[in-house]
């Protein structure tokens, strides 16, 4: 029995033998339901080119206020950054760290490391690290959370309204766009497809 | 019904990183194609995944004693607690908001920290029924984990941003760290929990 044609489930280890899905279908474990694989369009071409724009995007995401505060005659801006430092101010460090990483750190690793693994497939192009790459990728990913980073904004927003003057910054802007991209690159990369691709590269 | 195979029982052991397969012979060696070490299942599942729930638990209670913020206003101190923080929303007319942060903060951890109970004593007592269930509660648990973190982002925004000298402050409080640690502590035990286990008690 050659072990390369067959798969397991990752939650309940049933062997398995699947037939290669589709574009636009999906694969799932006849025993658990859960989703094996499934196939996108131009995978690779996708990835790569998403993670371009996240890499310019994220930039501007970073760099420039998201929201600015008008109080009883004070003002103030605020970017990821500031929010990181405010915390670390007031001696939080373990929250200042996990700030940084889930709204800062990761985010970009994760568009980094796409960039790097999906340009390596396109131009068919072996490196030593890509299995690396994909394995960090694949622990990092759950710890970037813009999404969620979106929605404390939000309720922010919501709770300073009512005392103050708000405005949206070009930042605000550039973090929703990058939010969609990074979206749109979780969906894309065919995590199935990588490492079989990884494999081929390596032979 | 019909007997499934697991791939274990086949002599086969799924990497974590990549998903190949390779002999079982080969465990606690690095995986040809990526370099993970290979394991049967998660090693110490159980144990790990107990010791983090376990730390949770104990700082779940400072979590929701203590104050999460304190919002200053011409002087005057007002310390939050979470559930604090929702009734003043509530009594601001924000009722949408309170349930948004309702759900992220109180029920998400609540219901997680429960859930994660229950499928180390269904892994323990080896419950015999409804394995696809508990595994849909898994999948539930490992996705909404980080949805909690809302809190602690919109905390770093308001700190950042309301930061008016003596007209208007915002301090966080010590409750952010541990409310910050249960979030983590529940995520890592969600990502330590191996959803084998409950099949592999399945006869």
């Amino acid at each position: 029995m050659n072990p390369t044609n067959f798969t397991a489930c990752p939650e309940c280890d049933l062997l398995l033998n699947p037939a290669e899905p589709v574009i636009g279908d999906k694969a799932h474990c006849p025993r658990c339901g859960y989703l094996l694989q499934r196939p996108r369009k131009q995978s690779i071409e996708r990835t790569f080119a998403l993670s371009i724009a996240g890499l310019i995007l994220i930039f501007p995401a970073n760099l420039m206020p998201l929201i600015g505060i008008k109080m009883l005659g004070g003002a103030k801006d605020g970017t990821l950054w500031s929010g990181v430092v405010a915390l670390f101010d007031e001696h939080l460090w373990g929250v200042a760290v996990l700030v940084f990483l889930s709204s800062i750190l990761f985010p970009l690793l994760n568009i980094v490391l796409s960039l790097l693994i999906s340009a390596h497939l396109y131009f068919n192009q072996p490196s030593r690290h890509l299995a690396r790459w994909m394995r960090w990728l694949q622990h990092m990913d759950e710890w970037a959370m813009l999404e969620v980073y979106m929605l404390g904004v939000i309720v922010a927003c919501v709770k300073l309204a009512a005392t103050s003057e708000l405005k949206f910054g070009f930042g605000l802007y550039a973090f929703v766009a990058l939010l969609i991209v990074t979206g749109m690159l979780a969906s894309s990369l065919d995590k199935v497809l990588f490492w079989r691709q990884i494999g081929q590269l390596r032979k | 019904m019909k007997i499934k195979k697991t791939a274990l029982a086949q002599g086969f052991i799924r990497c974590h990183d990549c998903g190949c397969l390779s002999k079982r012979a080969d465990k606690n060696r690095p995986c040809p194609l990526c370099g993970g070490l290979l394991h049967p299942r998660l090693p110490n599942s159980f144990q790990r995944t107990a010791a983090l729930l376990l730390s949770a638990f104990c700082l779940y209670i400072p979590a929701n004693i203590f104050p999460i913020m304190t919002v200053t206003r011409l002087g005057v101190g007002e310390p939050h607690t979470i559930i604090g923080g929702i009734i003043a929303l509530i009594n601001g007319n924000m009722v949408p908001i309170a349930m948004l942060v309702l759900v992220a903060s109180i029920l998400v951890p609540l219901l997680k920290l429960l859930g994660i109970s229950l499928l180390l004593l269904n892994v323990h007592y080896r419950w015999q029924s409804h394995a696809k269930k508990w595994t849909i509660l898994y999948r539930i648990i490992a996705f909404v984990g980080r949805w909690s973190m809302l809190d602690i982002f919109m905390i770093s925004i308001l700190v950042s941003l309301v930061d008016m000298g003596s007209v208007a402050q915002v301090i966080a409080g010590p409750a952010a760290t541990a409310f910050a640690a249960v979030v983590v502590l529940t995520m890592l035990a969600a990502k330590n929990f191996d959803p084998r286990l409950i099949w592999d008690n399945q006869r």
